[in-house]
C-alpha cells in the first residue's frame, strides 16, 4: 500500500504542489515571524551587550516606578556619588550618565528620529572614560554649557559638520549648542539606530534632567577584584541614605537584554498570533484539496477496495500522501519565511522602525516548529477525507461518476444552528453582564456554526448571488451560477476561507471606524481652543513643559495650556498621572469637572475621573497617597471628579505637585485659544515661528489635530492588514486551486461545450465568474459576521471608554469590490487552463 | 443512382491524416476525398482503426488534417483559426456524440438551446418547437439530464444539433449505448430530420442496422475509402462487412 501511496503522489505531481502551496504559505508566515523575532532578540542582545561591554559596575538608585509596556522610571542620584565611588580601592575610572530624552533638530528645522515610534532620541554625557565605548572620531569631547558632540550618523543625517551650531530640545526647553565632536559608538556609528546629543556632566544634569543629579555611575575596575566583591565594596562605601544598588557589568547587561526582550516578546506574540490565523485558513484549503482529490480518485479507489485493498489501506495511503505532502510544504515554507522575515524587516523599516542590521538566526526550535506545525496542520486536514475515502464501496468502481453528490443533511443543519445559537446565547450572556472573557467563546461558537452550515446555505446563496450574471452574461453566466452550486460542500470550503479572512477585516475596519469616530467626538466636545502643538511622544520625552509659558507670552494667544504626564506610584503600581497647569486651563481643555474649579486643584490635590471614582469607590474629601519617583510620599486630598476621563485618564494633578523634584515630566501637547479678532493667517505665522524656535512639535489647527489623533488608529489598523493579508492570499489560493482540481474533473463537459460552439473567451467568462461567485458568497458571510464581530468588540471595550459603534459602509463596500477582484484574479490561471482543454481527447476520456 | 440535382454540404480533397514521423508514422486516413450531400443521410462504416472517427473529426472542425483539405459550405477548415473554427462548428454545425452529451447542470431546454444561446442568438422559435415536437420532449423540458432516460437524453441531443438548422449534423455512434427498442427510435428521428426536416447528416457507425437507415453509406478502411452503397439494407451491410473481414 506504501507504494501505491508513492507512486499515487509522484504520478500527480501537480496536485502535490497544489496541495503544498497552502502549506508553504501558512508555515512561511510562522517560520518567518519566528526568524524575525529571534533576529531581532539577537540584534537586541548584542547592542545591550555591546553598550556594557566594558564595564565592571553599575551604581544606580533602588526608587523605580514601572509601568505598562515595560516602561520604567528610575529616581536620579547625586554626581556627589561619583567622588565616593572613584575612591573605592579598585576602581580605575567612574563615570557619571544620563540617559535622557533629546531631540536633536536638524540643519533643515526637522527634528531627527520619529515620534513616539522607533528607536529613541538620547540625551547623554560624553567624556572620556575607561570603560566608555565612544570615542572622538572628529573634533573634541564637550565641555562647558554651549557645547555638544552628536554621534557620527546623527550628524550626517542632521547635515552638521564640527563648528555648526546645533538646536536641541529636552525637557527644560529647546537651546542652541556649538558642535564641538563627532563621536563613534564602538566600531559603528550610531547604536542601534538611536539619537545621542553629548554633553559634560553639568551641562547635561542642568539640561536634561536636574542640576547636580544624574542617572547612574558607570565603572571600570583596575582588575584586582572580580566584579562582584567590586559591586558589594562600592554599595558598602555608600552611605545607605542614598538608596543605592551596584549591579555587575553582567547584571546590568541581563537586565537590559530581560527588558528590552519582554518589550519584544509581545511583538513575537502578535506576529504569531496572525500567523496561526493565516495557518486555520490554510486547513480549509488543505482539507478541502484533499476532499476534492479524494473525490475524484472515488472510482480508483473503489477498484482498489474490490482487488482486495482494506478500508484501513486506502485512508493510510492519503494520510502517507499527506505526510509528504506536510512534509514538502513544511520544507519549503520554512526557507520562503527566511526570505518573508527580510521582507518584515523592510516592512518596518518603510513604516518608519528602523533596526539595526544583522545576520538572520535561524534557530533549531524554528526549524522544528514549523515542520513539526506544518506537518501535524496537513495530517489532521487530511484525516477526514482520509477515512471517507477508506468508506467508498467497492461497487462504487462499477458507476459511473458519481462526482456531484448534494447530499447536505439535515444533521448538518440542526448542528450548524445549534451551535451557532449557543455561540449567540454566550455573547448575549456577556452583554446581560457575564464576564467578557467569555465573548471568545461565544464568537468562536457563532464561527463555527456558520462553517457548519456553509454547505447547507452555499447552495442558495450561490445561486442568489449568481442572478445578475446570469442575467447580464447570458448561457455563460448561467452556467457558472450553476457550476458554483453544483457541489455546495465544495464551495462552502472554498469559501471558508474567505469568510474568515474577510470577517476579520470587516471586524478590524468596524472597530478603528468606531475609534476615530470616538476620537473625533472627544475632542470636538473637549478641546475648545483654536490650535495644538502636538507630540506623538508617549512615556519617553516629549515637550518641554516651558513651550507652553512661552507660547502663552506670545501676543495673539489668548491662553495657551500644556498638559502632560507623570510616572507615580500608587498602592505601589506604576501609574500615569495627568498632569494640568490650573492656572491657564480654563476654557481651552474641558475635562468636564463635576460641582469644582480648575482654581481648587493646589499642589496637594488631585482631581479623579467620576466613572473611575465610582469603580473604586473613592468620594471628593478622600486622601490619596502618591509615591513620586523620588521615594517621598504626597498624600493628596481628592477635591473633584470630571466627566471626560479619555485623554485626562483617571487622575488629573497640578504641576505644582513635582515642582522642585528630579521627576521627568513632558507635555504631549499644547492647547492654545488665539485672541480674539487675530486672523487664522496672522495666529499661524506667529505660532509656526514660536514652535520652529523651539525645534519641536506639529503646530495644527482644531481639525487637524482631531484627524491627526484619529490617524494614528489608521497605522495600527494598516498594521493589521497587512498581517491579515497573508490570510487572504492564502484564501485566494485556495479559490485557484479549488478552480484547477474543478477544471480537470470537468473535462469531458468543457470539451463538449468547445465542440458544440463555446469560444475560449467564453470558456473563460465561464470559470471567472464563477470564481466570482464563489469569493462573493465569502464576502458576504464575512462581512455579515465581522459586522457582528465587530459590534461585539466595540460592546466588550465599553469599560475602556469606547460607546459608539460606526459601521465603515464605505470600507464594507469596499470589501465587497475587493471581493469580486479576488475572484477575478483567482480565476486567471484555471480559467486559462479550462480554454487548454484538448477537445478530442476530452471527449473520448471514459 | 447519385443525386446530381443537390448540392454538396460538405467534402474532403486528398485528406490525409498522419499520427507520429518516419518508420513509426500511421496514416489515420490516406488520400480520402469524398463528398456529402445536402438533405442526406450519408454513414460511414468501417473497422475499428479505419479512420472513420478521424475522417468525421476533421471535416467537424475538431481535429486538423495533416494535408489535404476539408470543406464546409465552400469554406477550407485549414485556413481557420479556433474563434472561427468555434464559430462554424456553432452556426453550421450539429453534433451527436455516442454519451455525455449534455451539459449536466442545464435543463433539458437550455441544453437544446446552447449552441445558439452560446452565439447570442435567440433562434426560429417555430422551428425549434417544431424540432421538439419530432423528438416527442414537450414534457421533458425542464428536466436535468440526471433525471432523463438514456433515449431521452439522446433526443434532447438530437434537437440540439437540429436546432440552429445547421448545414450539416454529425453523428458519432449516436446508439452506441442505447438499447435496440431506443436506439431505433432515435434513428427515426434523424431519418425523419432528413426526410421531413431536409437536414444533412453524416453519422459514423459500426451497427449494419443503424447504417441501414441512412441513404448512402461509405466504407472506410485502413485509412481509405474501400466502397460505398446507396440505399442499403441491414443484410447488404452485413455481407459487404463479412467480405471485410474475410
Amino acid at each position: 500500500m506504501f507504494r501505491i501511496a508513492l507512486k499515487g503522489i509522484l504520478g500527480r505531481k501537480a496536485r502535490l504542489i497544489l496541495t503544498s502551496l497552502a502549506v508553504i504559505l501558512g508555515t512561511a508566515f510562522l517560520s518567518g515571524t519566528s526568524v524575525f523575532s529571534a533576529t531581532l532578540n539577537r540584534t537586541f542582545d548584542n547592542l545591550f551587550a555591546d553598550v556594557f561591554q566594558n564595564v565592571d559596575g553599575y551604581v544606580r538608585s533602588t526608587q523605580v516606578i514601572e509601568a505598562d509596556f515595560g516602561f520604567e522610571e528610575r529616581q536620579r542620584i547625586s554626581v556627589d556619588l561619583v567622588d565616593i565611588v572613584e575612591n573605592v580601592p579598585g576602581v580605575k575610572d567612574a563615570s557619571p550618565d544620563i540617559q535622557a530624552f533629546a531631540r536633536i533638530i536638524g540643519k533643515d528645522g526637522k527634528p531627527l528620529g520619529s515620534d513616539g515610534q522607533g528607536p529613541p532620541t538620547f540625551g547623554s554625557i560624553g567624556e572620556q572614560f575607561e570603560g566608555a565605548l565612544w570615542t572622538i572620531s572628529n573634533g573634541k569631547w564637550p565641555m562647558g554649557s554651549t557645547e555638544v558632540a552628536l554621534d557620527e550618523a546623527s550628524a550626517k543625517n542632521g547635515g552638521y559638520e564640527v563648528g555648526d551650531t546645533v538646536k536641541i530640545a529636552a525637557q527644560s526647553g529647546s537651546r542652541d549648542f556649538t558642535l564641538v565632536g563627532i563621536a563613534s559608538y564602538g566600531d559603528v556609528r550610531s547604536p542601534g539606530g538611536a539619537t545621542f546629543a553629548l554633553f559634560d556632566q553639568v551641562t547635561a544634569s542642568e539640561f536634561l534632567a536636574k542640576p547636580g543629579f544624574i542617572d547612574a555611575i558607570l565603572i571600570k575596575g583596575d582588575g584586582s577584584k572580580s566584579d562582584e566583591e567590586l559591586a558589594a565594596d562600592i554599595s558598602a562605601a555608600i552611605p545607605s541614605e542614598y538608596r543605592i544598588e551596584t549591579l555587575t557589568g553582567a547584571e546590568i547587561t541581563q537586565e537590559t537584554q530581560d527588558q528590552i526582550g519582554s518589550a519584544l516578546a509581545f511583538f513575537g506574540i502578535l506576529l504569531s498570533t496572525f500567523s496561526f490565523i493565516a495557518l486555520g485558513v490554510g486547513c480549509f484549503v488543505i482539507y478541502n484539496v484533499f476532499s476534492i482529490s479524494a473525490a475524484q480518485r472515488q472510482r480508483e479507489n473503489a477498484l482498489l477496495r474490490a482487488i482486495g485493498a482494506s478500508r484501513k489501506q486506502i485512508t493510510r495511503a492519503l494520510l502517507i500522501e499527506s505526510v509528504a505532502v506536510g512534509l514538502v510544504g513544511s520544507l519549503i515554507g520554512l526557507v520562503a519565511g527566511i526570505g518573508l522575515s527580510k521582507g518584515l524587516s523592510a516592512l518596518l523599516n518603510a513604516i518608519g522602525i528602523d533596526l539595526p542590521s544583522g545576520g538572520l538566526v535561524v534557530t533549531l526550535g524554528t526549524v522544528q516548529q514549523t515542520v513539526l506545525v506544518g506537518l501535524l496542520v496537513t495530517i489532521a486536514s487530511a484525516y477526514l477525507p482520509a477515512r471517507r475515502a477508506g468508506k467508498v464501496p467497492p461497487l462504487a468502481a462499477m458507476r459511473t461518476t458519481v462526482l456531484d453528490n448534494i447530499g447536505t443533511g439535515r444533521g448538518r443543519l440542526i448542528g450548524g444552528l445549534i451551535t451557532i445559537l449557543l455561540g449567540v446565547a454566550v455573547v448575549v450572556a456577556v452583554i446581560a453582564g457575564a464576564d467578557n472573557s467569555f465573548l471568545g467563546i461565544g464568537i468562536l461558537g457563532v464561527f463555527v456554526g456558520t462553517i457548519i452550515l456553509g454547505p447547507v446555505i452555499a447552495r442558495p446563496v450561490a445561486l442568489f448571488l449568481g442572478r445578475p450574471a446570469a442575467r447580464l452574461r447570458g448561457i455563460t453566466g448561467v452556467m457558472a451560477r450553476q457550476n458554483s452550486a453544483r457541489n455546495p460542500k465544495r464551495t462552502a470550503r472554498t469559501a471558508s476561507p474567505v469568510l474568515i479572512g474577510v470577517a476579520l477585516v470587516t471586524a478590524v475596519t468596524a472597530l478603528a471606524a468606531s475609534i476615530k469616530g470616538q476620537i473625533d467626538d472627544v475632542f470636538s466636545q473637549q478641546f475648545k481652543g483654536d490650535y495644538a502643538i502636538n507630540s506623538d511622544n508617549r512615556g519617553f520625552g516629549g515637550l518641554s513643559p516651558t513651550l507652553a509659558a512661552d507660547i502663552n507670552s506670545l501676543s495673539v494667544v489668548s491662553k495657551a495650556t500644556g498638559i502632560g504626564l507623570l510616572t507615580v506610584k500608587i498602592n505601589g503600581k506604576g501609574q500615569y498621572l495627568t498632569t494640568i497647569t490650573p492656572d491657564t486651563i480654563e476654557g481651552v481643555y474641558d475635562i468636564g469637572l463635576i460641582d469644582a474649579a480648575y482654581k481648587d486643584l493646589g499642589a496637594a490635590d488631585i482631581f479623579i475621573g467620576r466613572s473611575y471614582a465610582e469603580r473604586k469607590s473613592i468620594a471628593v474629601g478622600n486622601k490619596l497617597e502618591v509615591e513620586l519617583t523620588d521615594g517621598t510620599v504626597r498624600q493628596l486630598t481628592v477635591k473633584g471628579l470630571y466627566e471626560y476621563d479619555d485623554l485626562a485618564g483617571n487622575y488629573v494633578v497640578s504641576r505644582e505637585l513635582f515642582a522642585g523634584t528630579t521627576a521627568v515630566s513632558f507635555d504631549f501637547g499644547v492647547y492654545i485659544l488665539k485672541k480674539p479678532g487675530v486672523s487664522d493667517a496672522e495666529a499661524r505665522t506667529v505660532l509656526n515661528a514660536a514652535v520652529k524656535e523651539y525645534g519641536q512639535g506639529e503646530l495644527l489647527s482644531k481639525s487637524e489635530y482631531i484627524d491627526k489623533q484619529s490617524g494614528q488608529v489608521n497605522q495600527l489598523l494598516g498594521l493589521i492588514y497587512g498581517l491579515l493579508a497573508l490570510s487572504v492570499i492564502i484564501a485566494v489560493v485556495g479559490i485557484v486551486i479549488t478552480l484547477l482540481l474543478s477544471v480537470f474533473e470537468r473535462q469531458r463537459e468543457l470539451g463538449l461545450l468547445r465542440a458544440v460552439g463555446m469560444t475560449r473567451s467564453q470558456v473563460r467568462t465561464t470559470v471567472r465568474w464563477e470564481s466570482v461567485i464563489t469569493s462573493l458568497l465569502g464576502a458576504v458571510m464575512g462581512v455579515v459576521l465581522g459586522i457582528g464581530l465587530g459590534w461585539v468588540i466595540v460592546y466588550a471595550l465599553r469599560d475602556q471608554g469606547l460607546n459608539t459603534f460606526s459601521l465603515p459602509v464605505a470600507s464594507t463596500f469596499s470589501i465587497m469590490v475587493l471581493s469580486f477582484i479576488v475572484g477575478l484574479l483567482a480565476a486567471i490561471y484555471p480559467a486559462w487552463r479550462a480554454t487548454r482543454v484538448d477537445i478530442l481527447s476530452a471527449l473520448n476520456t471514459n | 443512382m447519385t443525386p446530381t440535382t443537390a448540392t454538396v454540404a460538405a467534402s474532403t480533397h486528398n485528406a490525409t491524416k498522419i499520427y507520429g514521423s518516419g518508420e513509426g508514422a500511421v496514416y489515420a486516413l490516406n488520400d480520402v476525398s469524398v463528398d456529402f450531400m445536402s438533405g442526406k443521410f450519408t454513414a460511414i462504416m468501417g473497422p475499428s482503426g479505419s479512420g472513420k472517427s478521424t475522417l468525421m473529426h476533421c471535416i467537424a472542425g475538431l481535429d486538423e488534417l495533416t494535408s489535404g483539405s476539408a470543406i464546409i459550405d465552400d469554406v477550407d477548415l485549414s485556413t481557420m483559426k479556433d474563434k472561427a473554427l468555434t464559430e462554424l462548428r456553432r452556426e453550421k454545425i450539429g453534433f451527436i456524440f455516442q454519451s455525455f452529451n449534455l451539459v449536466p447542470t442545464l435543463t433539458a431546454d437550455e441544453n437544446i438551446r446552447l449552441p445558439l444561446m452560446l452565439g447570442n442568438d435567440k433562434g426560429d422559435e417555430a422551428w425549434i418547437q417544431t424540432v421538439i415536437d419530432t423528438v416527442h420532449l414537450n414534457d421533458r423540458l425542464t428536466h436535468r439530464p440526471s433525471e432523463l432516460s438514456g433515449g431521452q437524453q439522446q433526443r434532447v441531443a438530437v434537437a440540439r444539433a437540429l436546432a440552429s438548422r445547421p448545414r450539416i449534423i454529425f453523428a458519432d455512434e449516436p446508439t452506441g449505448n442505447l438499447d435496440s427498442i431506443t436506439g431505433s427510435e432515435i434513428l427515426t428521428f434523424m431519418r425523419k430530420a432528413v426526410d421531413d426536416l431536409g437536414q444533412t447528416i453524416v453519422m459514423v457507425t459500426h451497427d449494419p442496422v443503424a447504417a441501414s437507415y441512412a441513404d448512402r453509406i461509405i466504407f472506410l478502411a485502413d485509412g481509405r475509402i474501400v466502397n460505398e452503397m446507396t440505399d442499403p439494407t441491414p443484410e447488404r451491410v452485413l455481407d459487404q462487412m463479412k467480405n471485410f473481414g474475410s
